[in-house]
């Protein structure tokens, strides 16, 4: 048996993370982690509007060709860097993220060229009817 | 008053036991192997440190390579140690501080995952049960506690998804295309070709609403949570087949609706029977060559 006062802390302590959960569903944003809005996937896509994907492509020492680099050798995941698309539009931040690769993975081709693509695929009643890419922003060693 | 006693209904000390041991079990796993990335954090640029709300309010220092790889050792030996069962309220409480700054870590670049709450409740109310052992039948309000939190905090997961696709998606979520752009941006050989049927996909967002809405029935108990659960686990493993996302954490709190007690005896009994079977056979084969 819980004593009285156990009972109540307890119960003030399920309805206090009862109402932070609920309220920030409501009205709270991703920032209140961990009483943030459970948002995966909850944006609508419209079914004749663009999906935009980021990535980045670079070439590397010694590769003929520019290719698709994986995120995570940068140390971040794709929807963080969609996330930050604002800041990292700044050739000096894609530097640092080279950087950043260097510390993380040694052992990877050094990075020359840099550049952060976004595509969009083209929806036409949820059918992809296209594809177009953007340079956002490029860095060169 | 019935809400409350039904809160409180006393579980059997046993299963907070076997949740406690997947748990702390699983902290490693999670840490090393299945969300790794959070290490890399480290090595990001300070400026894409966006603290989150709790991480200012608290005045959090940004991670750094020192801080990072420090917590990810004490994280894992406490964890580690957890397992045992030694210390709960000591071990366990150091395990829930350090994997609540862990995910600061986590989720503090840009973007916030959803699958941590429960998994986050159920490091935060273990503790609380203190000492509970594997063989323990005797049932007690602070394990029913443990595990109602847990299992409202699941519930919640997915009811407060549906409520953040109306807030976010607008009541016409289901009628999108968020499943196309889910493929398009991470499917696989088994998802792509479900691009070419959009109205399946419009169905598949339906039964998601509809499923997230009836979550709540976890709470019924007997068949019907057993179905569900085994039901969210098939959901969770095809969503994983598909676009490679699972919620693993999550799917560690979702065990809070079984009677984990009963795996381990029978477990055990598995192996004394295979360890008979085997006696028997090897005596079975000194016969023959004795003969």
């Amino acid at each position: 048996m819980l004593s009285t006062v156990g009972r109540r802390v307890r119960l003030a302590l399920t309805a206090l993370v009862a109402v932070l959960a609920v309220s920030g569903t409501l009205y709270g944003q991703d920032d209140h982690f961990p009483f943030a809005p459970f948002r995966m996937f909850a944006t609508r896509t419209a079914p004749d509007g663009p999906v935009r994907v980021v990535e980045l492509r670079g070439r590397t020492a010694g590769a003929a060709a520019e290719g698709t680099l994986s995120m995570a050798s940068f140390g971040l995941r794709r929807a963080e860097l969609e996330g930050q698309l604002g800041r990292l539009r700044s050739p000096g931040m894609l530097g640092e993220l080279v950087r950043a690769r260097e510390a993380l993975r040694d052992e990877l081709p050094r990075v020359d060229v840099l550049r952060l693509v976004e595509v969009e695929y083209l929806l036409d009643d949820g059918r992809q009817v296209g594809r177009r890419e953007t340079t956002v922003a490029e860095w060169r060693r | 008053m019935a809400p409350v006693s039904w809160l409180f209904a006393a579980q059997p000390r046993a299963r907070v036991a076997a949740l406690r041991t997947v748990a702390y079990l699983f902290v490693p796993v999670d840490v090393l192997l299945t969300t790794a990335w959070v290490a890399d954090h480290a090595d990001v640029p300070g400026t894409l440190y966006q603290p989150l709300y709790v991480g200012r309010l608290l005045d959090l220092p940004a991670p750094g390579p020192v801080s990072v790889r420090v917590a990810m050792v004490l994280l894992v030996v406490a964890a580690a140690v957890a397992a045992t069962g030694r210390s709960p309220r000591l071990l366990g409480g150091a395990v829930a501080v350090l994997y609540a700054w862990w995910m600061v870590v986590a989720m503090s670049y840009g973007k916030v995952d959803h699958d941590r709450f429960a998994f986050l409740v159920l490091l935060a109310v273990l503790p609380t049960a203190g000492p509970a052992r594997p063989g323990d039948r005797t049932a007690d309000e602070a394990s029913g506690w443990v595990l109602r939190c847990v299992q409202l905090a699941v519930v919640a997961t997915y009811l407060l998804a549906a409520v953040a696709k109306f807030r976010f998606g607008g009541l016409e979520w289901a009628t999108g295309a968020t499943l196309s752009r889910a493929i398009l941006r991470r499917g696989s050989f088994l998802a792509d070709p479900l691009l070419d049927v959009p109205w399946l996909l419009v169905a598949m967002q339906w039964g998601i609403i509809a499923f997230e809405l009836l979550s709540p029935l976890l709470l019924v108990g007997g068949r019907v949570t057993r179905w569900f659960v085994l039901f969210l686990f098939a959901f969770h493993l095809a969503s994983f087949a598909g676009i490679g996302i699972i919620f693993l954490p999550h799917l560690v709190a979702l065990l809070a609706f079984l009677p984990l007690e009963r795996v381990a005896p029978a477990v055990a009994r598995a192996v004394r029977d295979r360890a008979g079977w085997a006696n028997w056979s090897i005596r079975g084969i000194r016969l023959r060559s004795g003969s």
